[in-house]
């Protein structure tokens, strides 16, 4: 097995087969810098400095010119075919509280939720172990390339991962997905991962928010939250984002939720007007981030907010909440789901 | 306008961090004798750009933690994962002493 070596951190690592630097050094509980873990952020760059590795996706969006020019490689998508050294900067503060491994579920139960969001539920023989906010990468039988999927429902000892998957027209994995895979069917699961997880320990009213698929792992912020005991009474705004009002979903989850309506509050909003005047929509019309400054008014500028969904929504929230707000990025936790 | 160091503090392609009261650190950066201040926490994240890589040709500055990067010049994002421009103050430069705004309403970012 291929020994890691990280440049003047005193860190040491295994890489198992098949692992890349990212997931091995996470394994071992290694505070490695990363979000998306598929090759889009950016945030898991490192450089090699000794050893032979390979690339599984040289023309990654998270590397820039200038990254190549200087030799860096996404830790991510970079497997050592030998021992390596590399050099990237280690962070204590984010050391995985759960450590991934890889496991093996079968399909147990498939339902609608919209015209284009489904539930997928699986189930492992090992519990299901994650924080809630937390994604998995999927290995679908006949795919070469893993995906990640965030877990909507609560870390559990019976093995339970319920997924929510949108539909992406000529997608691999989600057409894989919604039209081939079959209860009973095997796949690999490997996690969790992710950064965007419930800060139990804050004393801030929680924002979640939501846009197309982005709905899963705010349903498990906000189920966490109702499921902590430290945490009840504390105020949740839930916010869903979607283009039509057939788009609009996650209220009678949250609705089942012990003091909604009290302490927990759901909001939508569609973007497309048209498509609202047809349906006859009487709620909201406009984009998630113009509902959020008009919802929350002054209670903005001390919550403590949860994103999750398309990286323009993400974006545009960050303008909002960073540069007109002056909020710290140590206090807006997301998924970008690239 | 207020004085946060002199000219011989910041070496050619290099940078100064300025620690003031009941404010979040600046950097002045020295890009070929052209001196800039920015806020120098990134961004994205926790972390101060004064330890970060500073591009000369490309006028950069990347960030030690995650390897994002800005346009030192105009604050502008230049490199994953950073999206939000950083703060950047209006500068002058008398007798080697190096002065900036850090009171004025933000300048816009282009
Ligand atoms: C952290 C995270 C959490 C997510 N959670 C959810 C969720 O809960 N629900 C949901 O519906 N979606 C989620 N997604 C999106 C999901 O992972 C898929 O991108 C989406 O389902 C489309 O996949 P596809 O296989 O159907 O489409 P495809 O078009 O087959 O695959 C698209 C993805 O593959 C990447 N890609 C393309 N070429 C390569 C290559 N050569 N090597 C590596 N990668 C490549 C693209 O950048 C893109 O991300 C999440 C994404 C991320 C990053
Ligand atoms: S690019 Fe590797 S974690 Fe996002
Ligand atoms: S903290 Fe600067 S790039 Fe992440």
């Amino acid at each position: 097995m291929p020994v890691i070596e990280i440049d003047a951190q005193d860190a040491v690592f295994d890489c198992a087969p098949g692992d890349t630097l990212l997931r091995a050094g996470l394994r071992a509980g290694l505070g490695m810098p990363y979000e998306c873990g598929v090759g889009a952020c950016g945030c898991c760059r490192c450089e090699v400095i000794e050893g032979e590795v390979a690339d599984q996706w040289p023309e990654a969006p998270g590397l820039s010119d200038r990254d190549r020019r200087k030799g860096r490689v996404l830790a991510c998508q970079t497997r050592p075919l030998g021992d390596a050294r590399i050099r990237l900067r280690l962070d204590p503060r984010i050391e995985p509280v759960v450590r991934p491994a890889r496991r093996t579920a079968r399909l147990a139960a498939v339902n609608d939720i919209t015209h284009d969001i489904r539930e997928f539920v699986f189930r492992s023989d090992a519990p299901a172990d994650f924080l809630p906010g937390q994604y998995a990468m999927l290995a679908l039988p006949g795919l070469d390339r893993e995906r990640a999927y965030s877990m909507a429902n609560l870390p559990n000892g019976a093995g339970e991962w319920h997924f929510r998957i949108r539909r992406v027209i000529g997608g691999g994995a989600s057409e894989a997905l919604f039209s081939q895979l079959a209860p009973g069917a095997e796949i690999g699961l490997d996690g969790p991962y992710g950064m965007a997880w419930l800060r139990t320990d804050s004393p801030r009213d929680i924002v979640c928010i939501a846009g197309g698929s982005g709905l899963a792992p705010m349903l498990s912020v906000a189920r966490g939250v109702a499921a902590e005991p430290s945490l009840a009474g504390r105020r949740v705004d839930f916010f869903y984002g979607g283009r039509t009002p057939a788009d609009i979903c996650g209220q009678p989850e949250l609705a089942a939720l012990p003091g909604f309506g009290e302490a927990i509050h759901y909001h939508a909003a569609v973007s497309d007007a048209d498509a609202a005047h047809r349906a006859g929509w009487s709620g909201q019309i406009g984009p998630i981030h113009q509902l959020v400054e008009s919802t929350l008014g002054e209670r903005l500028g001390s919550a403590e907010f949860y994103l999750a969904g398309p990286p323009p929504m993400v974006e545009a929230l960050q303008q909002l909440l960073q540069l007109t707000h002056k909020l710290p990025p140590e206090r807006i936790h997301f998924d970008r789901f690239f | 306008m207020k004085q946060l160091c002199t000219t011989r503090d910041v070496p050619a392609g290099g940078c100064h961090r300025i620690e003031l009261a009941d404010r979040p650190p600046l950097a002045v950066f020295n890009l070929d004798g052209r001196f800039y201040v920015t806020d120098d926490t990134c961004t994205h994240g926790e972390a101060s750009l004064c330890d970060g890589e500073i591009d000369c040709d490309d006028g950069v500055v990347e960030c030690p933690y995650h390897q994002g990067a800005f346009e030192i010049a105009t604050g502008r994002p230049a490199g994953a994962p950073c999206s939000i421009p950083l703060r950047i103050y209006r500068v002058e430069v008398k007798d080697e002493a190096i002065y900036a705004a850090i009171d004025e309403t933000e300048a816009a970012c282009p």
